[in-house]
């Protein structure tokens, strides 16, 4: 009788631990493994920002919640409100595109200096006076 | 005194008589949070690249945010936020279009101002005042501060199945760091 009660027991706790988990997997999901993601579109900044210049809502339509791989010229990189941003030259004075960096990414981003041509892949998020790019990682 | 030392000379007095005249700043990585706390849950969502020009001779100042740049602790709030509520599709900005009667942009201590202006979210425009702390920095002013809205004033459809994990009231706080404005 108690071993069955063991059993039970162990069998109520596994069913636990693996409904949890699976819970854990659907509802506490935070963002996606940028790593992982199938790259939707290849581009240059340069080509990504002249594209939202002339016509923002198709390019909206585009590239909007999209995985980009973006390569570039670093034109500054700041550390503001805790994270890291990398701005890649947008060929135009002041139009650029923003990079926010995934936290896990800081020993590739000290490396980093202006001038240096990289590659980028994060979603893209839509325009303001710079293209966006969120949970950006920097790629070999 | 030698030529380059003249030129120097005339090129700096003339750089600080520039920045003087500077009367535009601006930030591109302003952070916006907004909290809502119900005994249900707790939903917090940041976004830290908002947009905003301040005017300090015409005493304005305007803020720009994108709506799908606001990052929430789960993937499926994020997705209901931008898809049901805001519809980050056909209304993919936030704006604020506000004045500062009473600022005073040569005063070196932290001043209280009430900025009035019209905030437009979700294609709604309502009238809001927003208490700011407004503090000189190196590079130029920083803008802090909190304030509510009611999601009820954006025409924002809960449907009543999570009507009880998303106040009503909605608690936004901001900090704008500018820098002049150099075109």
């Amino acid at each position: 009788m108690k071993k069955n009660n063991k059993i039970i027991g162990l069998g109520l706790l596994l069913l636990m631990v693996v409904v949890g988990y699976l819970f854990f997997e659907v509802f506490n999901e935070s963002g996606i493994d940028i790593r992982k993601a199938e790259t939707d579109v290849t581009i240059s900044a340069q080509n990504l920002v002249s594209s939202f210049l002339d016509n923002e809502s198709l390019a909206n339509s585009t590239y909007v919640e999209k995985t980009l791989e973006v390569s570039g010229i670093v034109k500054e990189v700041n550390y503001l409100n805790d994270r890291y941003t990398i701005f890649l030259d947008g060929g135009e004075t002041f139009a650029c595109l923003m990079c926010d960096m995934n936290t896990d990414q800081i020993e590739k981003i000290e490396q980093i200096v202006p001038g240096q041509t990289i590659r980028i892949k994060g979603i893209c998020k839509g325009f303001l006076l710079d293209a966006i790019l969120l949970n950006c990682v920097v790629l070999q | 005194m030698s030529k380059i030392t003249t030129v120097i000379f005339v090129l700096c007095s003339w750089m600080a008589s520039y920045g003087q005249k500077t009367d535009q700043y601006i930030t591109r990585q302003g952070q916006t949070s907004f909290f809502s706390y119900t005994s249900v849950e707790n939903i917090k969502a940041s976004n830290n690249q908002a947009l905003s020009i301040l005017d300090i001779a015409k005493k304005e100042i305007a803020i720009v945010i994108l709506m799908r740049a606001f990052v929430f602790e789960k993937a499926l709030m994020e997705e209901h936020f931008n898809e049901s509520y805001i519809e980050s599709d056909i209304y993919p900005k936030a704006t604020f279009e506000g004045s500062i009667p009473d600022f005073d942009g040569s005063l070196n201590d932290v001043q209280t101002k009430m900025i009035k202006g019209v905030l437009t979210v979700h294609g709604v425009d309502k009238n809001i005042e927003i208490k700011t702390k407004i503090e000189k920095t190196k590079e130029a002013y920083a803008f802090s501060g909190d304030f509510e809205v009611d999601i009820a004033d954006f025409d924002i459809n809960v449907p009543p199945i999570v009507e009880k994990n998303i106040a009503k009231t909605i608690s936004i706080t901001f900090r704008f760091e500018y820098m002049p404005y150099e075109e």
